[in-house]
């Protein structure tokens, strides 16, 4: 029986392994739409990492609306625009990538030596387990309640944000009136 | 068979659930194994039955005959064999892979496409617990507090395997109908899950099985709680599958056969048992969410128990009930396809934005606002 205790365990090394690779093909694959599949896996991935700690409706959303929606236009673009493998350049940086590999590998440098000094059961949901959940009412009450009560400024304030970025959108991809020409995002949609 | 010690083959294999101690987890691993190969073995009869069905139907509402010659010696079977015999075509049929498709992702379309729908029937809930050697074992291979969402999630995948086949084959046609087919299933997809926003209000709880034990009489099924959301759900179901009248995606006379134009043989098989499973979860999801699941109409879990005296046996009454409801939906299916005539892209796109979108809205706020004065303290 002492194999099944470590079964989370064995479990987190085989997920965060499975997010580590499709992370490195999203940026090391030549042709766009795999970049885009493998950012799926990724994400979806990440989504079981939330479930085995327990947060269900947050590796559900995280499917929801990432892999289910966002990646799809993502891919729709990439299909669309019809984009051709990037050549292989060999290894050559310019000062500016250089400078980017730089600091993400100090970056992950610090983080790497903070989590060697942090608490060995940081990985484990520790005292937010199954029942503690269940206590509180379930993943989702939890979540529904911390969101409308004690963040719902922040929650508002970034809907918001995404209807900007919306409205930005549509202005950007808006055709010249004057050219009489409907723009593309009025013409679909029908009569 | 002789192992080396005195034991047989067979001692050895009864000899086995001693050697494992049975706790809750033990137990609950190997009934998920045994429920997923059945789910698993089930769904994969789906196809020839529901293509059989699919001929016969349309034959008698058009007073043809439909296949009827294949079958045993003198046993024609009403054709059921027919089934049989394309199934096997359909397998042994030499493989044509076109130039110019994108290899890897030509080959993995269609598990693309069957991966989820197979996913998704994991989480339904088949009928009520049963008990096995004191041992509850819930009937849905996995058993969710967020089984809705899980549901939506994991049937949202889906749309990469029709985008993904379109793009890969590597043909206009084939792409036009994927990027109809899947700008049709994101849209839908709003609508869908809009109509079971008011479920989840009403029965105040993401859990599958909680919403189908809730439902104990009529007057609390679904569709009388919420009449609006099924009539929603129902059109959305059409557009999900894109099935007729909704099977833009695969307009013969536009577009050849849509997404899945260049795929022959076992490929194109696949495909099919994607739309047959995802048609069959969908209409349990509707019979569970709407019609009551597994209990049976009139007659309380409790008196099934009693009169059976047994768990077991009421289990399987539910899951009779279930399938019955589902077939029924799957029958609505079928019947819609050979009645209506197929839509227009733009009418289904403005139905969808312009006419689901809103009423499914509404029918939020609505039900939020009745609730909220009928529970209000």
């Amino acid at each position: 029986m002492e194999a099944l205790n470590l079964m989370p365990e064995i479990l987190f090394y085989i997920i965060s392994g499975m997010v580590l690779v499709s992370s490195v093909m999203v940026v090391a694959s030549r042709n766009p739409i795999t970049s885009a599949i493998f950012l799926v896996v990724d994400l979806f991935f990440v989504a079981a990492l939330y479930a085995s700690l327990g947060a269900d409706f947050t590796a559900a959303v995280q499917v929801l609306v990432y892999a289910g929606a966002i990646v799809v236009l993502f891919v729709f673009v990439i299909m669309l625009l019809n984009l051709k493998p990037e050549a292989l350049r060999g290894f050559r940086f310019t000062v500016g990538e250089a400078l980017v590999l730089l600091i993400t590998l100090t970056g992950f440098v610090i983080i790497a030596t903070e989590l060697a000094h942090a608490p060995p059961d940081i990985a484990s949901p520790g005292n937010l387990g199954a029942a503690a959940i269940e206590l509180a009412g379930g993943n989702t009450f939890v979540v529904g309640m911390r969101m409308f009560t004690a963040f719902l400024w922040p929650f508002e304030i970034a809907s918001v944000l995404i209807l900007l970025a919306i409205v930005a959108c549509v202005m950007v991809a808006k055709k010249d009136k004057k050219s009489g020409l409907k723009g593309h995002i009025q013409s679909s949609g029908g009569n | 068979m002789n192992l080396g010690v005195d034991l047989t083959f067979l001692e050895f294999l009864a000899s086995l659930p001693a050697l494992v101690e049975w706790n809750d987890f033990t137990v609950g691993l190997v009934a998920f194994a045994v429920k997923f190969a059945i789910l698993v073995g089930g769904l994969l009869q789906l196809p020839p039955l529901l293509v059989w069905i699919e001929r016969r139907v349309p034959a008698l509402m058009q007073r043809r005959r439909g296949p009827n010659r294949v079958g045993f010696f003198k046993w024609r079977l009403y054709g059921l064999m027919q089934s049989l015999a394309d199934t096997i075509k359909l397998i042994f049929k030499e493989e044509v892979v076109p130039d110019g498709a994108h290899k890897v992702f030509y080959h993995l379309a269609p598990v693309f496409c069957v991966f989820p729908a197979f996913l998704v029937a994991c989480a339904i809930p088949y009928g009520p617990d049963l008990l096995v050697f004191g041992h509850k074992i819930p009937l849905s291979v996995v058993r969710l507090d967020v089984g809705f969402l899980f549901i939506l999630a994991i049937s949202s995948l889906a749309v990469y395997g029709v985008s993904l086949a379109g793009w890969a084959s590597n043909n206009k046609y084939s792409l036009m109908g994927s990027l109809r087919a899947s700008a049709q299933m994101i849209s839908y997809e709003i609508p869908l899950g809009m109509s079971l926003i008011p479920i989840v209000l009403i029965y105040g709880t993401l859990d599958l099985g909680k919403i189908v034990e809730a439902q104990t009489s009529l007057i609390h099924w679904g569709v009388f709680a919420a009449p609006f959301s099924f009539m929603i759900f129902l059109i959305c179901m059409f557009a999900e599958t894109n099935r007729a009248p909704f099977d833009l995606a695969e307009a013969e006379g536009e577009l050849v056969a849509g997404f899945h134009t260049e795929y022959n043989s076992a490929k194109f098989a696949a495909f099919f048992l994607g739309e047959y499973v995802s048609m069959f979860v969908l209409s349990c999801l509707a019979a569970t969410v709407f019609f009551g699941g597994w209990q049976v109409p009139f007659v309380p879990y409790e008196t099934i128990v009693a009169l059976a005296g047994s768990p077991n046996i009421a289990a399987l009454a539910g899951i009779m009930m279930l399938l019955l409801k589902a077939s029924f939906f799957m029958w609505v299916y079928i019947w819609v396809r050979w009645t209506l005539p197929r839509f227009r892209y733009d009418q289904l796109m403005s139905l969808g934005w312009k006419f689901m979108l809103p009423i499914g809205l509404a029918n939020v706020v609505g039900t939020a606002v009745v609730l909220a004065v009928l529970r209000f303290k």
